[in-house]
This record gives structure tokens, sequence and C-alpha cells, in this order.
């Protein structure tokens, strides 16, 4: 016992009300406990315009972490990402505060200010909590719309179907440095979410939705795939394998099951086409695939590339024969009827 | 109240045209089995009027075949309102009468818009299925003539032989 270091004496710090609703919602997000985030923001709140030290110490306190719940969320299916990256890189700037304030203030988000500096990662990191926490709900809705969250790249990379019309987003922060760890981290996550809006579309009636899922899809793909290809980091675009892989096998194609049949011709045809935005993603992984395999053992990146082609594996010549043929049928004039359920 | 309206919808689709000889003779191949079925050519373009106004149109150079109907309609509406309001207010009375009556002349015309704009779609959709069959067998016929001549070029044919299934096989003598 007389080797022990002294224990240094827990203060309590005292914060208002309002401000530990703030401490809250962060530690909520950040662990993540959505029903707390739903019951914190399900009430609207007048949030002072400024916060007290004490308030932005414990804030900082549950920002610190972040890193560490990303490892949780990350799980160990790609191994112990803590021991192959260290938790750098990771900063937040005002505009998470002006996330929590808003979210509690029942706004949503933030405003857009003019000449507001883009947002950090840790704030586009806090940004996806937020939107994960909110699905569903008409607050994540609201949160979606905020011009903050439109401005969020690794927002669309994980809710492009919530943003709306593409913003036109750079994403290649999201390919290197700690941009790169968090959507490594995210890999799993990203891939589930792609899948189930994938199998979303099957049931989309209304072709204007399925147009404007499409668009908002196609160009964060275009981008993001784009992106890994400047920073030679593809291998973080495998989320994409990963989501359509299990369809492709499965023979679950995008195909909506019923358009409404009072729209005209034109728009339904548009949405059909639109619906291939993640298929379109396979095909370009398939062009990147056939680069792979020129890649010789004498190459300097002939190591990457064999990885790369392994990662490809699960959709091989068979998945992508598979997705041109759907997006074929997709363009088609007459697209063949899609069974409401499909029986494996 | 009476309006001409002009009513459209349409579809455009790809052909999948494979790229057996140069794009040029491909698309010259096309336009010959297009025109066979009753297709106009102008330029890079084939272009069919069905009877019922179905307009049809493939884009040679680019494999695409357009599919579109319209239909002008003079449409014709009344209504007819009435108040009853003091003198002095008539003229109030009176625009506010008005301005109900075009939002209801504008509801019902729109609603025989919408009619008829499921009409044309109806109308479009209906022929898609055998278009694409048509068009599907000209592409077909293409394709096949594109094989021979590249099999010609190889050598000489001994043997073509077409099954029911649609399979080509062409034996050439090198």
């Amino acid at each position: 016992m007389a080797d022990q270091p002294p224990v240094a004496p827990q203060v309590a710090r005292e914060v208002a009300a309002t401000e530990a609703d703030l401490i809250s919602l962060a530690r909520a997000l950040i662990a993540p406990h959505p029903v707390e985030v739903r019951a914190l923001i399900a009430r609207s709140r007048a949030m002072p315009p400024v916060i007290s030290p004490a308030c932005a110490e414990l804030l900082g306190d549950a920002l610190a972490h972040v890193w560490p719940a990303l490892w949780r969320r990350a799980g160990r299916s790609r191994g112990r990402f803590w021991q192959r990256h260290a938790p750098v890189g990771l900063t937040f700037s005002s505009a998470t505060l002006a996330l929590l304030r808003g979210l509690l203030s029942a706004r949503g988000g933030a405003p857009a200010a003019p000449g507001r500096p883009p947002l950090t990662l840790g704030d586009q990191v806090m940004v996806y909590f937020a939107l994960d926490a909110t699905y569903g709900t008409l607050a994540g809705t609201r949160l979606a719309a905020e011009p903050m969250v439109r401005g969020a790249p690794l927002a669309w990379l994980g809710f492009a179907e919530m943003l709306g019309a593409p913003a036109g987003v750079e994403l290649d922060g999201l390919c290197t440095g700690a941009g790169a760890i968090v959507v490594e981290v995210f890999g799993d996550e990203l891939a589930r979410r792609w899948q189930t809006v994938e199998l979303r579309k099957r049931t989309i009636a209304a072709p204007g939705e399925l147009i404007a899922l499409g668009a908002a899809q196609d160009a964060t793909l275009r981008g993001f795939m784009a992106a890994c290809d400047r920073h030679a980091r593809r291998d973080l675009a495998g989320f994409v394998i990963d989501a359509a892989a299990p369809l492709l096998q499965r023979g679950i194609p995008p195909m909506p099951v019923r358009l409404d049949p009072a729209a005209t011709l034109g728009s339904r045809a548009t949405a059909r086409v639109a619906a291939g935005a993640l298929l379109r993603a396979v095909m370009a992984w398939a062009t990147w695939d056939q680069a792979h395999r020129g890649v010789r053992f004498i190459d300097d990146d002939y190591a990457a590339a064999q990885v790369l082609l392994a990662r490809f594996e699960a959709i091989a010549a068979a998945g992508r024969a598979r997705a041109e043929a759907w997006l074929t049928e997709l363009a088609s004039l007459a697209p063949t009827p899609v069974p409401a359920a499909v029986v494996q | 109240m009476v309006r001409t309206v002009h009513v459209e919808d349409g579809v455009a689709a790809p052909l999948e045209m494979l790229p057996i000889l140069a794009p040029e003779r491909m698309a010259e191949l096309l336009a010959n089995e297009l025109a066979a079925l009753g297709f106009q050519r102008d330029g890079s373009t084939c272009r069919r009027t069905e009877p019922d106004g179905v307009e049809v149109t493939v884009d040679l150079e680019r494999s695409i075949v357009a599919i579109k109907l319209g239909a002008a309609a003079r449409l014709d509406e009344a209504v007819e309102l009435s108040a009853q309001t003091a003198i002095e207010s008539q003229g109030a009375m009176e625009a506010r009468l008005r301005d109900a009556a075009i939002r209801e002349l504008d509801d019902k015309l729109d609603v025989q818009i919408a009619a008829l704009q499921q009409q044309i779609t109806a109308q479009l959709e209906a022929k898609l299925a055998d278009l694409q069959r048509e068009l599907d067998a000209a592409v077909g016929r293409a394709t096949i003539g594109a094989l021979t001549e590249k099999a010609a070029q190889l050598g000489r044919i001994e043997e073509t032989h077409l099954d029911d299934a649609g399979n080509l096989t062409i034996r050439v003598r090198l």
C-alpha cells in the first residue's frame, strides 16, 4: 500500500443544466447510446451563447474518447487498428460545439456561416455519429438538411441517401492521414449501410426519390473512388465490394419492384438507371481489377496489387458479369418484372 | 377557358452492339437492318414514325434508341360561380370570384392534362416490349453480319450454322 502513488482527489465541477446536456449528448454520441441521444434531442431548450470553462474542459474530456470509440466500432474483423495506427490527427473545431448546440436546441445542427473554415476530421466524425444516432428520425432528416452536415465528406460517404442533391464535396481528405484511418475503421459499417440502402431501392415507388438517391450515390462513389485512385488508396473503397458481393451472389438486383405506374415512362426509366449507382461502382472496381492483373512481379506496386486482387475475389468475374447484366436490364426499354421476394 | 396543351413521354435505352468491326461498319450494318424494318436514315440517325404517332429514333453512333410519343389537345373547361353581395363591394367580390374561377379552371385542366399524360404513357408502354424484341432482332442480325464479315477476313468460310437458340457457328478455313 505504501508504494502506491497518491490518488489526486476528484474535484466536482459545476456546470449549468444546458451544459450538462451538451456534455451528455457528446458522451452519448461517442459511446454510442442512440436512445439517450434521441431522448436528449427530443426536448428543445434555449442554449446560452457561450459555455463555461468547466463545460469546455468536460467536453474536451468526452471528445478525447472518440478514437477509442472508433476502435470499438471497428471491432476486430480487420485486425487491431489501435496497434496499426496511432490515434493522431483528430481535431475538433467550434463546428462540433455548434453541432451539439444545434441538436439540443432542435434546430438539427449548425447554420452555415460565410467564411466558416472547412470541418476538421473530428467534426466530421461527430457529424457521422449524430447522423447515425438519429437515422430514420425527423431530427435526422432535419440534421441532414443542414449546410454544415452537407459539407462533411464523411457524412456523404456514410449517409449519401439522406443528404439530397450532390454538393460537390471534396473527398480527398478521407484518403490520406487520419481521414484514411477513419474510413478504414468505418469500412464494415459503410458496407452494411450501402447494402441496406441497396435493398431499400427495391421498395421505392416514387421515381423522383430513386433519381435523387441515385444521383447522390453516383456523385459520392465516383468522387470517392477517384480520390482513392489519386492517393493510391483503392483499398479504402473496399466497402463497395463488401456491400455488393452478397447481393450479387444471392441474385438480388436493385431493381424497384413497382414504380408508380402513374409516373411518366421517362421518369421511371431514369429512376431505374439511377438505381444502378453501386453496380457502376462495382464496374469501376472491375476496371481496377483488370489493371491489377497487369501488374508484374518486378513492379513496385506488385504487393499492393495482389492484395487488391484478393479483395475483388469476393465479386470476381461471375459477379462482374452479373453486375453488368443488371445494369443492362436496368437501362433496357422493357425491363423484366422483378419478383417481389427472392427466395434463397 | 380554352387551352392548347402538348404532352409528351419518352424513353431512351442503349442497344447492345458488340464491337466486332469498326464502329462505322457496325453502324452501317445496323442501319441496313433498320432500313429493312422501315426506318429512314438521316446521317447518323435512323427514324421511323409508327401509324399511332410513336417516333422511334436510333442514334447509330452512340447505339441508343429513343422512343417518343407526343400529343396535342385543345382543352375546353368552364365554371360558373355566383355570389350575392352589396353593391358597394361588388368590385372586390367580382375579383375574388374571378380568382376562384381561375384556380378551379386550372385544377380541372390539370386533371385533364394528367389524364392525357397517362393515356400517352400507357400507349407508349404497351409498345415497348414489341419494340424491344424488334430492335433486339435487328441488332442480332447486324451482329451476325459483322461476325460473318470478320470470319471472311480471317479465311474462307466453309459453313455457317445458326441454331434455334440464336447461336451462330462459322467454320473458317485459314
